[in-house]
């Protein structure tokens, strides 16, 4: 029995003001704890779908709905609830440097805390507890009172995975998160991701440029090129000709020897 | 992602430029019968006319009307003879085959002579006078005597105006703060690109801003003065408008600069516009605001010793009368009174700011 549909997008486009085409027709559908991952060049249009399952980017045709709820038309308070059930992740991390790691982490309860007690950082005990919780899970339950920029980039990115933790997120989106890492760390990043979709059951969307990250932690792919929805797959489908016709007839790839 | 050539200049381009144009060449015009009449006809008349006499009778509409006819020649035939000054201005210069330095075009000689004509028209027009400079200084040597040898008399009063004007200078920032906090959010464009009601808040805002600081503080003192009456509150009030204007430029040009990262990922959690700016635009605008207001401070130290000329409060106030009857001694005090705490201001506020960034 197939799982329901966590993320279903339909046609979508995205055409920015400069003319640019980010996003062209773009149909795709993800189910309830898949672990897709999302592949093309740097400028192929991976960051605007993700932006765009969010919100953080308005689509200009199209329409995406996740776990049967619209996204394209919510406005308001129905957007930001959308957005609660939604982890993100960044390449640049985008943790509030000037906070300790245990702010950003409580950061993740922004959505389901008052305006008032948040503006003034005063999260109720139980979230408190929770965001030590999420810290521990990612190991970095001893660097709770650290300001943020005091950690190193691997650290920071598994404060900015316990962020979305805090959530309680059905969907997590990892926009390049081991892209500005040094590639000794990644893995120890990809692994807490992983964990989230094994063990919580969290369906993950991963934009990735390593192929060997893809082969070992997703469970399906799909390839953008220009825009267009080009390729689609098991990770082990992903041969030769088919990532000459993502990355183009110049690209080498590190497996080709063997292949 | 290929981006397309850049779009040849529209129509308003082409009219600032024209504008420009008209207006250079009017001035140039201007100023060349400005230098003849006052190098050829004193010497025939044998008077020596004031500045102002001289600019009075220019010949203004015409030459006004030359520069227009020029600059509509210039524009026209720019393809030949090389783009005009206002279109280099406008950024509406018409593709040229390569970039030529500039002493190869019409464009930079122009500029050049523009320069040089305008430093001899102002010597004539501020009536600079180095004869007098260089002789007269027998009449000045009172004052400085004066000033270097400061009298007593004044110490004590002096100094509790100053702390007066201190304070004065405080106040000022203090009630500045939280005002230009609030509006430098609706005054950054990158916090107000979503909704068009946002855009006119900031076009509006930032006008009302510019204008406010266009006022210098000696005026808006005149202003509160007839408000609150004379006296140091009057002071406070004129360098609490200027402030605020002020911060809100540096205040919401700093928020203009901040990393979007950060509030894109707080926006990611489902939070709402306030806590968007506390957790993803707060953090990143303090250091900066800190800096910007100790910055303003510092200003407002130097304002507020003068601010009491036109009756604002503080030291100045007891200084004008005593230079209107030449008590150079006494001015000496205050005037010394004052170079030291501008001095001391300047040098904690440059220490604070260091730390802080």
């Amino acid at each position: 029995m197939t799982p329901p549909v966590a993320v279903a997008v339909e046609r979508l486009s995205k055409v920015w003001p400069d003319g640019i085409k980010a996003l062209d027709d773009v149909s795709l559908e993800v189910r309830e704890g898949e672990f897709l991952a999302v592949l093309g060049l740097s400028g192929s249009g991976k960051s605007t779908l993700l932006r765009c399952i969010n919100r953080l980017v308005d689509p200009t045709e199209g329409k995406i709905s996740i776990f049967g709820r619209d996204v394209t038309g919510a406005e308001g308070a129905d957007l930001r609830a959308l957005r609660r059930e939604v982890g993100m992740i960044f390449q640049q991390f985008n943790l509030v440097k000037r906070h300790t790691v245990r702010d950003n982490v409580l950061s993740g309860a922004l959505g389901r805390t008052g305006t008032l007690r948040s503006l003034l950082l005063l999260f109720p005990e139980a979230d408190r507890a929770e965001a030590q919780a999420c810290l521990e899970r990612v190991g970095m339950g001893d660097r709770g009172d650290s300001r943020a920029d005091a950690l190193s980039g691997g650290q920071q990115q598994r404060v900015a995975i316990a962020r979305a933790l805090m959530q309680r997120p059905k969907l997590i989106l990892a926009d390049e998160p081991v892209a500005s890492l040094d590639p000794a760390l990644r893995n120890s990043v990809m692994r807490h991701v992983e964990a989230l979709n094994r063990e919580e059951g969290i369906t993950v969307i991963c934009s990735l440029h390593d192929l060997d990250l893809m082969k070992r932690y997703a469970t399906r792919a799909v390839a953008l090129r220009e825009g267009k929805l080009v390729a689609e797959g098991k990770p082990e489908e992903f041969d030769l000709p088919t990532l000459r016709s993502i990355y183009g007839e110049e690209a080498e790839f590190g497996f080709e020897a063997a292949s | 992602m290929r981006r397309a050539a850049p779009p040849p200049p529209g129509p308003g381009a082409r009219l600032l430029a024209l504008v420009v144009d008209a207006a250079l060449l009017a001035t140039f015009l201007l100023m060349g019968e400005l230098l003849v009449r006052a190098l050829v006809f004193p010497m025939q008349e044998g008077t020596l006319r004031t500045a102002q006499e001289i600019l009075e009778k220019l010949h203004y509409a015409v030459l006004g009307g030359a520069g227009l006819l020029l600059a509509l020649a210039w524009n026209g035939a720019a393809g030949l003879v090389g783009g005009t000054p206002g279109q280099a201005f406008a950024g509406a210069l018409p593709q040229e085959p390569a970039e030529r330095p500039w002493d190869r075009t019409l464009r930079g000689w122009f500029t050049l002579l523009f320069v040089e004509l305008t430093f001899f028209t102002g010597w004539l027009v501020t009536e600079v006078d180095l004869g007098t400079f260089f002789t007269n200084f027998e009449k000045a040597s009172g004052v400085l005597r004066g000033l270097l040898h400061p009298s007593g008399a004044v110490l004590f009063e002096g100094l509790i105006l100053l702390a007066q004007t201190l304070f004065l200078a405080f106040m000022a920032t203090a009630f500045s703060i939280p005002i230009a906090f609030v509006l430098s959010f609706a005054a950054a464009r990158n916090l107000t690109r979503e909704s068009t009601a946002a855009k006119v808040v900031y076009t509006a805002l930032r006008t009302l801003m510019n204008l406010t600081r266009a006022v210098e503080p000696l005026v808006w003192a005149l202003v509160f003065i007839s408000w609150v009456g004379i006296g140091p509150f009057a002071g406070v009030l004129a360098l609490w408008v200027h402030s605020v204007a002020s911060l809100v430029k540096l205040y919401s040009e700093s928020i203009e600069s901040i990393d979007r990262g950060p509030m894109d990922a707080i926006k990611a959690t489902g939070a709402g516009t306030l806590q968007v700016l506390r957790y993803g635009v707060v953090p990143q605008v303090i250091p900066p605001f800190l800096s910007f207001t100790i910055y303003r401070w510092d200003i407002n130290v130097r304002m507020s010793t003068i601010i009491g000329f036109v009756g604002g409060g503080g030291i100045g106030y007891i200084l004008k009368p005593r230079v209107d009857l030449g008590e150079w001694g006494e001015v000496g005090t205050l005037v010394l009174l004052i170079a030291v705490a501008v001095w001391v201001m300047d040098l904690v506020s440059a220490r604070i700011r260091e730390r802080i960034v």
